[in-house]
């Protein structure tokens, strides 16, 4: 049985085609000013990559902060339990699944299938999500994909504000000004948002395994900041950026009836 | 007079402000009470009279024509201020706490954002006579619960007369009990030289038969809120909240005759939604009508579907739940049993002891076990430190009850309507989830 899971992102829209519980294909697209139009186009590139037609596709799920305009969709899922299905579809002993985006965090606890036990989110303020980092990178005039692999040459000498994206730049700009070293900086704005990440997550009570997914999972510097703040293994499974799409194909398939 | 707090406006400013405003609010409560009615179409016919008292005008009318037969209307800013003093002065209470947004911004001007929305709502609409229950007001009693309550009974001082109550942060010390008692006793004599009434014990125990009727009816409502949904959780709280502005023995009778059908229904099996539908809490921040709706309609518009069976705000069940320990007796003894019964039986978290706040602990344990509550959402807006500071403790208790708590943090603002829609659905859907396991 062919389904599909498509997850309207703020910044990027993801799909995901499953035959059975096997991925056969995955796209990515930019969600620009256009995001319905962008998702079309999204859905064209993974009917692509898997040589199929829209009509082969049994049941589409719609999940993300753009549910409300995803085309072909038959039903949709909330972000929350999309990360929980998706976290234990990608890593079967994850029990606490942190999905960071560009426009928000989730701290989501599940049991062995995937049912959602307890969540959190971050609240009203993007200093708990992807944007956050996206705007310091710029205010250090580095690539965000740089700054990573650049924070872990740091040792930790020093800090920013992490209550605000506003007042972390000028803290940014303030340690450029004292020429602090980038490196230094560019970690202290990874810490600055795993701080938060670990206030979210502890509002609830977390549990191993500790995977990460979304856009920020790839992330070293950030992946390495949360590990620290943490203080417990996380793991970050392949393609996680693809976890809501993933989690709301998966839904698809149960609404469809093959399990 | 001059103002100490409050910020001059222009007349032309205030007109355009006034007209505005209230004709956005008529078109938003038309629309409320319109969904409230879509929500729940075989309700009883009696909640057409909540509804049209859930419309102020009415009541702002009776108000008028009291008013002028010398009546005075006396307003009240939180919950701990004793109503059945001012029944007994032949006046007429009503609480004045805002639940409109738009006055919040407002409000900005006199005080900085951070602060409680209710009280920079308050604000706004002191500043430009936006409410026609503060308008009517002759005098204002403040409690001084939490600090936002502290400061707003100072700065509405610059809008009408006040008389601010100090209620003490322990409970259960002796001293506690004469410094409230002491208090009730100054603004009896206020009361009754504003009114020129003179409130015997007489008109006291009448007060006090008038508030235990309208107890034993709010109790019964709540009651029947246990069992398989017979009313909308929205309906509950809006019957629970127009107690506030109404006439008390004419909300009484009417709130009797919908408890009487409600458990006419409860014997038929006729349900206001469906009986499986995840049985939800609202603990926190004081939920006003009408504005401030924004939680009670997405979870009872939600898919799936929550419903609303109990909730621990001051603006909801915890209203009128405690009657006044007696209604005989000396004037010292009644003054005894209505400070005991503003005092003792408050959940609200500016009150602390030896074991914390154990009173809202135990309210919430009760709700949940009784109610038979799936989920609480823990509701707490900006500007409210003492609720979101008792999170985790109420946390834990609920944790251990194996009852999934929710936090959930807004504003007075329309513009997060979406993003809490997403999380209460998927709160719902957790739920919903663990009834099938």
């Amino acid at each position: 049985m062919i389904v599909a899971g498509i997850d309207m992102g703020v910044q990027n829209i993801k799909v995901v085609i499953l035959r059975d519980r096997e991925v056969i294909a995955r796209s990515i697209i930019p969600s620009g000013f256009e995001p319905r139009r962008a998702a079309k186009q999204a859905f064209e590139e993974a009917l692509k990559e898997a040589k199929l037609s829209l009509k082969e596709i049994r049941h589409v799920t719609a999940t993300g902060t753009g549910v409300e305009i995803a085309p072909y969709a038959d039903s949709t899922i909330s972000m929350i339990a999309a990360d929980a299905k998706a976290g234990v579809f990608m890593y079967p002993s994850a029990r606490t699944i942190i999905d960071v985006g560009a426009e928000e965090s989730r701290v989501v606890v599940c049991d062995e299938k995937g049912t959602v036990l307890e969540f959190a989110i971050n609240e009203r303020c993007a200093a708990g999500s992807g944007a956050f980092l996206e705007a310091m990178a710029r205010a250090l005039e580095v690539k965000l994909e740089e700054m990573g692999a650049l924070s872990l040459e740091a040792k930790g000498t020093v800090s920013i504000n992490a209550t605000c994206v506003i007042f972390g730049e000028t803290d940014v700009v303030s340690l450029i000004h004292k020429r602090e070293p980038k490196h230094e900086i560019a970690r202290a704005i990874y810490d600055a948002l795993a701080d938060r990440i670990t206030s979210i997550a502890h509002r609830v009570s977390i549990r191993p395994d500790v995977i990460l997914v979304g856009g920020v999972a790839k992330d070293l510097g950030f992946t390495a900041a949360l590990k620290r703040k943490l203080e417990t293994e996380i793991f970050v499974p392949e393609n996680p950026e693809y976890a809501g799409a993933l989690g709301a194909a998966l839904h698809a398939l149960n609404k469809a009836g093959g399990k | 007079m001059e103002k100490k707090y409050g910020v001059e406006v222009s007349q032309k400013e205030a007109e355009e402000i006034k007209s505005t405003i209230r004709t956005a609010y008529t078109r938003l409560i038309a629309e409320y009470i319109d969904r409230m009615k879509k929500g729940w179409t075989n309700r009883p016919k009696v909640m057409d009279y909540f509804y049209e008292i859930a419309d102020f005008k009415t009541r702002e009318k009776e108000l008028v024509e009291a008013k002028k037969e010398g009546k005075k209307v006396i307003g009240y800013t939180c919950i701990s201020a004793p109503i059945e003093l001012i029944l007994a002065a032949d006046a007429i209470p009503v609480r004045v706490s805002s639940g409109w947004y738009d006055p919040a911004k407002i409000g900005n001007r006199v005080v900085p954002v951070e602060v409680c929305p209710v009280v920079r709502s308050t604000i706004g609409v002191a500043l430009f006579g936006l409410s026609p229950f503060l308008e009517l007001s002759d005098a204002l009693i403040t409690p001084l619960t939490c600090d936002s309550m502290t400061k707003l009974s100072e700065i509405i001082g610059d809008y009408k007369p006040v008389w601010a109550i100090c209620p003490p942060r322990f409970k259960s010390m002796n001293q506690s009990q004469t410094f409230w008692k002491e208090q009730l006793i100054k603004l009896k004599e206020e009361i009754e030289s504003f009114t020129g009434v003179k409130i015997t014990a007489n008109r006291l125990k009448s007060a006090i038969k008038l508030t235990h009727r309208a107890t034993r009816a709010f109790r019964r409502l709540q009651n029947l809120r246990k069992g398989r949904p017979v009313i909308m959780g929205r309906d509950a709280m809006l019957v629970n909240q127009t107690a506030m502005w109404d006439d008390l023995e004419r909300w009484s009778m009417k709130a009797e005759e919908l408890c009487a059908e409600l458990e006419r229904r409860a014997k038929e099996n006729v349900w206001a939604c469906s009986p499986n539908a995840p049985r939800v809490m609202i603990t926190g921040t004081p939920i006003i009508w009408p504005d401030n709706w924004k939680l009670p309609n997405i979870i009872e518009e939600a898919k799936p579907q929550g419903v609303i069976v109990a909730d621990e705000l001051c603006s909801g069940d915890r209203f009128l739940y405690d009657p006044v320990g007696v209604d005989e007796g000396t004037m010292d003894d009644l003054l005894e049993a209505i400070a005991e019964r503003y005092l003792l039986p408050s959940t609200c978290p500016c009150f602390t002891s030896e074991k914390g706040n154990e009173d809202r602990v135990n309210w919430l344990v009760n709700r949940v076990k009784e109610w038979n509550v799936g989920g609480v959402i823990y509701y707490v807006y900006r500007g409210c430190m003492l609720y979101a500071m008792e999170y985790m403790r109420i946390k834990k208790v609920l944790d251990q009850l194996n009852v999934p708590v929710y936090y959930l943090d807004t504003d007075y603002t329309r513009e997060d309507v979406g993003q809490i829609k997403t999380r209460v659905e998927a709160f719902l859907e957790m739920l919903e989830a663990r009834v099938e396991i």
